[in-house]
């Protein structure tokens, strides 16, 4: 490798780090977690005007060239669920997924920064499909992402793919829910990591976001309901049901729960394992499509969901500083506890996350550029 | 007397031929001989009036001492009927089959149903009737019926639709005839297929069995149900009871619809897949279930016998699936690997083009070896026709979802079927609904470009206009509610 951050030496920094953080306790790995930029753009519709919004955003940001320059990136996707359900008529991309003019966007963008390879990444549910044929069940076409500058390949990561074995990451410091995740090799197989997600409340975990979007990334041949008890199965069945609920480990060659008699309440749990995954895999760039997305949840199984436009793009080189700023905009407040909205039913994964070191959650601490969340604000609690 | 394909048929259980047989083994139930004698009686034909059925098929000889007492009980009903211009369809199961249906010729039937071909001539015309895995196409009469066939609908486990039965994937199992009127529409071309199903046991007066839905499985896929109701409802009909008569009339409502649209029936059936097999004995079982589950994954596709494969064009054709282990003829492996060096693709289970060509993966979910060959490409699985299931969805990945006509979007329980009419080219995608709830927020999807369509939904005699929306490269069209079936024409 030829980059001046090799994957190898990013992971041997954080295990460096970790040691270093396993010393302190959990409080003063808060009060330290690192606070950074955040980026917020208007953007009313998609179209040309995103890809405008999103240069000047990655240039506040400090220039996308540091970040991606002579990189291979796996971007993590938001296209959660099935590819045939839609909110009413409406097509997913205008309401819970990222839409491909953000994606195309992006790619473009990071093309001329020089990356030198871009990977599309997600675990469509149920499925060991490609990841293009998924795309194009929706209505997608991925061949529009092929000619943007740079080389585009794409893989469906809920299962091994092209994988000769999963990648385990370890929680560095003290994991919450699994001391670490066997994921496609994708995750792995990239310098820059970034999650691409849509704005969004959580039936679950109260908000869907740059962090919770790496739920996603757990394959559901080892993770889900129907993986075989000792080895991962061959393809994905079901959903992350044992995630949620606890009720049953995952494949044995996986690592199994810290806490096999813990909290089976999945308010206590995904918002620990995202917390775990974003510390074991981490974010180099967060970018959040909320030009137009659904209330109320996280996608049209939710009852009541309804789309909104709040007009927004978020960016961020720190998910929890990314995911903070983006609940300020959505009329949340990131210090709340449960009990509080958006986390009436859970935990709250930013300050679980920022208790593991992954970033401030802190407002105060957080430097905004671009449009002040004050201005940005789209309360989704009102829409 | 002919065979006349315009013919809507119904089961009409009467008389005490039909008692008899009900009878045999078990006592039938409470108030089962007083509705089969009342279905004897002329005033019971009422009940057909402002609906299409034309033809009633009844109990005629089974060799059974009833014989006699049956074919005379028939009579004042049958002479009603003519006057009423309703044909009868006599159904014969005695040995002297000459016989019955000479005697059945003299009581004014117009055809007999008969489960084996005569040796002998008979006096009227025969409509063969066989278990539908034991069909010899061959020897198919020109209305032509197969009975052991599903009762459409969602697998639940009480007929209250308490619980879906779920299929491989999760999602509900729905029962369909649609392949199988697919096949009969290849295997007997030009010929009309009654489908001989009943309902199910469960079904009530209060909770009816999705008699509307058995319509419209037979007819949007070419084939026709042989209306047969449920005893309870039967017997609640005559007395006029209110949901019985709510039940009837959408039966007669549905039927109407589609007797309104008799040139649907002669458009083809469009798909750029076509599965090739002889679709008997050791082939059977893999090549029914797998266009069974094509159908399920709402993949479009045409149906080929064999030993006419290749023989000529497949107009629209972009891939074919030879399911048969059996190899091509000579003139067959030359066609295909021409279709295949022009940039089709052929699955098959062996390969037979070129030596020397080294496979490739496509992708490490498709257990295929795929070579390359001229511009298209040959691929095998690497076991085998195996696993119905798992050869529908490697083909759907195969043929790639690029390459859809029609894409549902909300599904619920709908699929949907798509046909040309190559005179005045149109397409047109009729939409089933398969559960009983309504279908809200289903979204079609063709690959045509068009500003709008002309729909007709459920039991509407006049269509509407429904927009289209741009969603490249074809248009979406957002349905209004489908509770049994909607119908979309495409200006193409």
């Amino acid at each position: 490798m030829t980059h001046s951050c090799s994957r190898r030496k990013f992971l041997g920094t954080m295990g460096a780090t970790a040691g270093m953080l396993m010393a302190r306790p959990f409080s003063l790995l808060a009060d330290t977690a690192p606070a950074g930029r955040v980026a917020v753009g208007v953007c009313h519709q998609y179209g040309p005007g995103v890809i405008s919004t999103l240069a000047t955003m990655f240039d506040q940001l400090g220039g996308l060239q540091k970040i991606v320059g002579g990189k291979t990136v796996a971007i993590k996707l938001n296209l959660t669920g099935v590819s045939y359900d839609r909110l009413g008529h409406m097509r997913q991309e205008d309401t819970y997924w990222v839409h491909p003019d953000v994606v195309g966007s992006t790619i473009r963008l990071m093309a001329k920064a020089g990356a030198r390879r871009v990977r599309l990444l997600e675990s469509p549910m149920g499925t060991a499909e490609p990841l293009e044929e998924f795309m194009l069940a929706s209505g997608w076409e991925p061949r529009d992402f092929e000619n943007l500058g740079t080389k585009v390949d794409f893989e469906n990561t809920n299962y091994l793919g092209y994988g000769k074995k999963y990648a385990r990451f370890m929680v560095p410091g003290n994991a919450l829910m699994y001391k670490g995740y066997d994921l496609n090799h994708s995750y792995e197989d990239c310098d820059v990591y970034v999650s691409l997600a849509k704005l969004k409340e959580h039936a679950t975990a109260g908000v869907t976001l740059s962090m919770k979007n790496c739920f996603g990334s757990t394959p559901c041949t080892i993770y889900g309901d129907g993986s075989p008890v000792d080895e991962p199965g061959l393809t994905p069945k079901g959903g992350r049901g044992p995630f949620h609920d606890g009720n049953r480990e995952p494949s044995k060659s996986a690592l199994q729960m810290i806490n096999p008699k813990g909290s089976k309440d999945p308010g206590y749990r995904v918002p620990r394992i995202v917390a775990d995954l974003v510390a074991a895999r981490p974010i180099h760039l967060a970018i959040i499509d909320g030009i137009q997305t659904i209330s109320g949840g996280e996608g049209p199984w939710i009852p009541n969901c309804k789309p909104v436009r709040p007009g927004l793009l978020v960016a961020g080189t720190n998910c929890v500083n990314t995911d903070a700023v983006c609940m300020g905009l959505m009329g949340f407040d990131p210090m709340a506890d449960r009990g509080k909205a958006p986390f009436e039913t859970s935990d709250n994964t930013l300050a679980l996350a920022e208790g593991l070191g992954v970033g401030t959650r802190d407002l105060n601490r957080i430097e905004v550029v671009g449009t002040p969340i004050a201005k940005g604000r789209f309360n989704f609690r009102k829409a | 007397m002919t065979l006349d394909a315009k013919w809507v048929p119904m089961k009409w259980p009467c008389g005490p031929l039909d008692f008899a047989l009900r009878s045999k083994g078990k006592a039938p139930e409470a108030g089962v001989k007083e509705t089969l004698d009342t279905w004897a009686q002329p005033a019971a034909l009422e009940i057909l009036k402002g609906t299409p059925i034309n033809c009633l098929v009844v109990g005629w000889a089974a060799g059974a001492p009833e014989d006699a007492a049956q074919q005379e009980a028939l009579k004042p009903l049958i002479a009603a009927g003519i006057v009423k211009g309703i044909s009868f369809v006599g159904k014969i199961a005695a040995k002297d089959v000459a016989a019955a249906a000479t005697s059945a010729k003299a009581a004014g039937l117009a055809a007999v149903l008969i489960s084996e071909p005569s040796a002998q001539e008979l006096d009227l015309p025969a409509i063969l009737q066989v278990a539908r895995d034991k069909v010899t196409w061959s020897a198919a009469t020109p209305i032509f019926s197969a009975s052991d066939n599903e009762w459409p609908g969602v697998k639940m486990d009480t007929m209250k639709g308490d619980t879906a039965v779920a299929g491989p994937t999760g999602v509900p199992w729905v029962n369909s005839n649609a392949w199988f009127s697919l096949l009969a529409g290849e295997m007997a071309p030009g010929k009309t297929i009654w489908l001989d199903f009943d309902a199910p046991e469960e079904s009530t007066v209060e909770h009816p069995a999705n008699y509307t839905l058995a319509i419209a499985d037979s007819e949007v896929y070419g084939s026709r149900w042989i209306v047969s109701l449920d005893d309870k409802l039967r017997e609640a009909l005559l007395k006029s009871v209110p949901q019985a008569t709510a039940t009837w009339t959408k039966i007669g409502q549905t039927l109407s619809f589609f007797a309104s649209h008799p040139q649907w029936r002669a458009y083809k059936a469009q798909g750029i897949l076509t599965v090739i097999s002889d679709f008997s004995g050791d082939n059977g079982f893999i090549s029914g279930e797998t266009m069974n589950l094509l159908n399920r994954r709402h993949i479009q596709f045409k149906v080929l016998e064999r030993s006419k494969a290749l023989l000529a064009p497949i107009p629209g054709a972009m891939a074919l699936l030879w399911l048969d282990k059996d190899a091509p003829t000579a003139e067959q492996t030359t066609k295909s690997l021409a279709f295949v060096r022009q940039g089709g693709l052929l699955i098959a289970p062996t390969y037979w083009g070129p030596a020397g060509v080294r496979p490739t993966r496509r992708d490490p979910s498709i257990a295929y070896q795929v070579y390359n060959v001229g511009q298209g490409q040959i691929a095998v699985p690497d076991e085998g026709f195996a696993d119905p299931y798992q050869v529908a969805l490697d083909t759907q990945l195969l043929v790639s979802r690029r390459n859809d006509l029609a894409r549902l979007y909300n599904p619920a329980t709908t699929n949907c079927h798509c046909t040309f009419d190559p005179v005045h080219e149109r397409r047109l995608v009729q939409v089933v609904n398969y559960a009983t709830a309504p279908a809200d927020y289903v979204t079609l999807w063709v690959n045509t470009r068009a500003r709008a369509a002309r729909i007709w939904n459920s039991g509407s005699a006049e269509s509407q206009t429904i927009k289209g929306v741009n969603a490249p490269p074809g248009t979406d069209f957002g349905l209004p509610t489908v509770t049994v079936n909607c119908a979309l024409e495409i200006e193409v």
